[in-house]
């Protein structure tokens, strides 16, 4: 019988699979060809220059890091409408598009294509700093300036493209701002551990690098865990046996509440540190209760721990009808650098609106004034530790 | 050492209990139930949401409450495998094995996605947490909790062994998985028993999730997935099909976990047991306890 049936089916799927070829590629030189016009025709199309200018983001609205995008997006939204409310950029208004990157690498691609079709003059999403990185040669490619909000790993910078540029605090000084703290807090033997992904495995090896030099405490282990399983009993019995009084973690919440909790069980009597991708109310709530108090974090500033945030935490309150959350203040920033980037620059165009960046002297941000580095990165981290009182984050130690 | 061992027994009676499913159903009708871990998800979740409809009145008894909760989910999950098996899986029966599988692929995907919808994409945690403090026995820090646990585990499987190989509706499963056709010609209600083979088999996996949940606390859509490829891989090392194999095979491959990260370090974890998951199917496919099968045309 099925001799019958293979020799009837394969000219006709070679048929239909010669055509889908054909039609594919039709379609993909009609797709190039409107790019072409649209980007590389002065990036001036009729439409392109009376309508609003529009700013690209994205971030994580599903998936494991599905509650910050939110907040982010208020954040970018808040300080859209305030400057539309001003009159807009170059007389024209904003209008902040937001992708879904899902803290995928794969899902990030898809989402700054389309932010590419749509003509999107700045980027000023990235959460997840390994969903970011393979964003970026593609907004490079077509001359769109990044104004990265949250996303950190030092390998954002480190490919020196012209058109990204960071307003979060780098890995290195996240890891500077550990190891401060680990000295002040009298940290002897400190196990660092993180969970393979860009962004946390950047801070440990930077911390670890950091850990045995002169004044700093000694290093008890490194080590790496698999993201998205349950049971970390074989990692923490192997990090407890180097008898840590320190542990620091680099990770995501949901890993680092399993661990915190696995580590207690396990009879750890010393202390957590946990990076900024840690500090989540959530965090507590999957440790249990008397296993989160106490646990430190580093993390840049938020809305509830900067001086002088209360009349922007009221707007937004009003505007949202909840509190702002981690990176809602960064977020807000990022939209204010971009359309003051595109206001000095005249225009948006990417190489312009990328030199003028570079030469912002002083803007002032949540985080301190803003000049940038060679590095496209912030000359202060503005790091500070916060502590779990009562289940949530507050503020220990500013760390000047 | 021996905490190493304690770890590794632990996470493989896990690993055991939600490898049944997958070997039962393999073992009947030759299917590879990519959706099973789906359904140690979904048991999480029921048992999740169980809890919070019973709201404040269990804070007692937390144990007791949870078995309930444990019992009430199996129900659950159980006929949730059944419905599956009659939407997806049964229309496919004569269809090549390929066609079976994607589809079991597609219903994961199904069932991850169709909780993300009502559940959210954020992790859940869970309200009754099993909690204590730890006793050291031979040098290893076990708590009363995951001795609980265990012992749930291994009953449910000493249950589900004398199940099959004791009673009727088991002797029915075994013939089925010898000869389907020669079974339907001998009066056996094939479909019946296929059904009630999912019914068993999603009922431990769901029982797995509930105790994972209570256990570690946190929940996700997205939680059925490795322990689904992890419980395939103990299935396979101990030989698919068979009941006492997918035992041991749990256990093994949670030994395995345990030393190899503390030899390499936690990030080789999946590594190795993948890395085992190869080599067995290249040098021993029918597993430990597996036999060669001969075919017969």
């Amino acid at each position: 019988m099925n001799r019958h049936t293979v020799p009837a089916l394969l000219p006709a799927s070679r048929t239909t699979s010669r055509r889908v070829a054909l039609a594919s590629v039709l379609t993909a030189v009609a797709l190039s060809t409107t790019g072409c016009n649209g980007l590389l025709g002065g990036g001036s199309s009729e439409d392109g220059d009376k309508g609003p200018i529009v700013l690209g983001m994205n971030i994580p609205l599903s998936g494991s890091s599905a509650d910050v995008g939110p907040y982010m997006q208020n954040g970018a939204q808040l300080a859209v409408d305030e400057i539309n409310a001003k009159g807009g950029v170059l007389g024209r208004k904003l209008r902040l598009q937001v992708e879904d990157d899902a803290c995928d690498p794969k899902t990030a691609v898809a989402a700054a294509n389309k932010l590419v079709a749509a003509h999107a003059a700045v980027s000023v999403g990235g959460y997840c700093s390994g969903a970011t990185l393979p964003t970026l040669p593609i907004f490079d490619k077509q001359k769109i300036p990044m104004v990265i909000p949250a996303a950190n790993s030092n390998q954002l910078v480190a490919q020196h493209l012209k058109h990204v540029f960071l307003i979060n605090g780098t890995g290195k000084q996240q890891a500077a701002a550990a190891v401060a703290w680990l000295r002040k807090d009298g940290a002897r033997n400190v196990a660092v551990m993180d969970d393979n992904t860009s962004y946390s495995k950047d801070i440990a090896d930077l911390t670890s690098a950091q850990l045995g030099t002169a004044g700093a405490p000694a290093k008890a282990t490194e080590e790496a865990v698999n993201p998205g399983e349950s049971d970390y009993g074989p990692s923490v019995t192997a990090v407890l046996k180097s008898n840590p009084d320190y542990i620091y973690w680099t990770g995501y919440y949901q890993e680092g509440g399993l661990l915190i909790r696995q580590f207690r069980q396990a009879g750890y009597k010393g202390k957590f540190l946990v990076g900024d991708g840690s500090v989540d109310p959530k965090l507590v709530r999957i440790a249990g209760s008397p296993n989160g108090e106490g646990v430190y974090a580093t993390m840049t500033q938020t809305p509830q721990t900067t001086p002088g945030a209360e009349s922007w935490i009221a707007s937004y309150k009003q505007k949202f009808g909840a509190e702002p959350g981690p990176y809602a203040t960064q977020s807000y920033d990022a939209v204010r650098v971009a359309a003051e980037a595109v206001k000095a620059a005249g225009s948006t165009d990417g190489d312009k609106v990328a030199a003028s960046l570079e030469s912002l002297k002083g803007f002032k941000i949540f985080s301190g004034p803003l000049t940038f580095t060679a590095d496209h990165t912030l000359s202060n981290g503005g790091f500070a530790i916060l502590t779990v009182k009562n289940g949530e984050f507050v503020l220990q130690d500013s760390l000047n | 050492m021996s905490q190493l061992i304690w770890n590794g027994l632990f996470v493989g009676s896990f690993y055991a209990l939600v490898a049944l499913g997958y070997s039962m159903v393999y073992g009947i009708i030759k299917l590879l139930n990519f959706a099973h871990g789906d359904l140690y998800m979904l048991g999480a979740f029921s048992g999740y949401a169980t809890l919070g409809a019973l709201g404040g009145a269990v804070p007692g008894g937390s144990l007791i409450a949870l078995l309930a909760v444990l019992g009430l989910t199996m129900l659950v999950t159980g006929l949730s495998g059944v419905a599956l098996e009659r939407v997806a899986y049964r229309p496919l029966r004569g269809a090549p094995r390929l066609s079976l599988l994607i589809t079991a692929v597609g219903a994961s995907f199904a069932l991850e996605y169709g909780v993300r919808l009502v559940a959210g994409p954020n992790p859940q945690v869970y309200p009754v947490r099993l909690d204590g403090t730890g006793m050291s026995v031979l040098g290893a820090r076990i708590t009363l909790q995951q001795l609980a646990l265990m012992a749930v585990a291994v009953g449910l499987m000493v249950a589900l062994n004398a199940l099959v190989m004791r009673s009727r509706q088991g002797r029915a499963m075994r013939a089925i998985a010898l000869d389907p056709k020669a079974c339907l010609m001998m009066g056996v209600d094939v479909d019946a028993v296929i059904s009630r083979t999912f019914f068993i088999g999603s009922a431990l996996a769901g029982a797995a999730g509930v105790m994972s949940g209570a256990y570690y606390g946190k929940i996700d859509f997205l939680m059925g997935f490795i322990i689904g490829l992890k419980a395939f891989t103990a299935a396979v090392i101990g030989g698919i099909g068979n009941m006492k194999g997918t035992m041991l095979g749990g256990l093994v491959l949670g030994l395995l976990e345990s030393f190899s990260t503390d030899w390499f370090g936690g990030e080789w974890r999946d590594v190795f047991a993948f890395g085992f998951l190869i080599l067995f199917l290249t040098v021993r496919p029918t597993g430990l306890l597996g036999e060669r099968v001969t075919e017969r045309v």
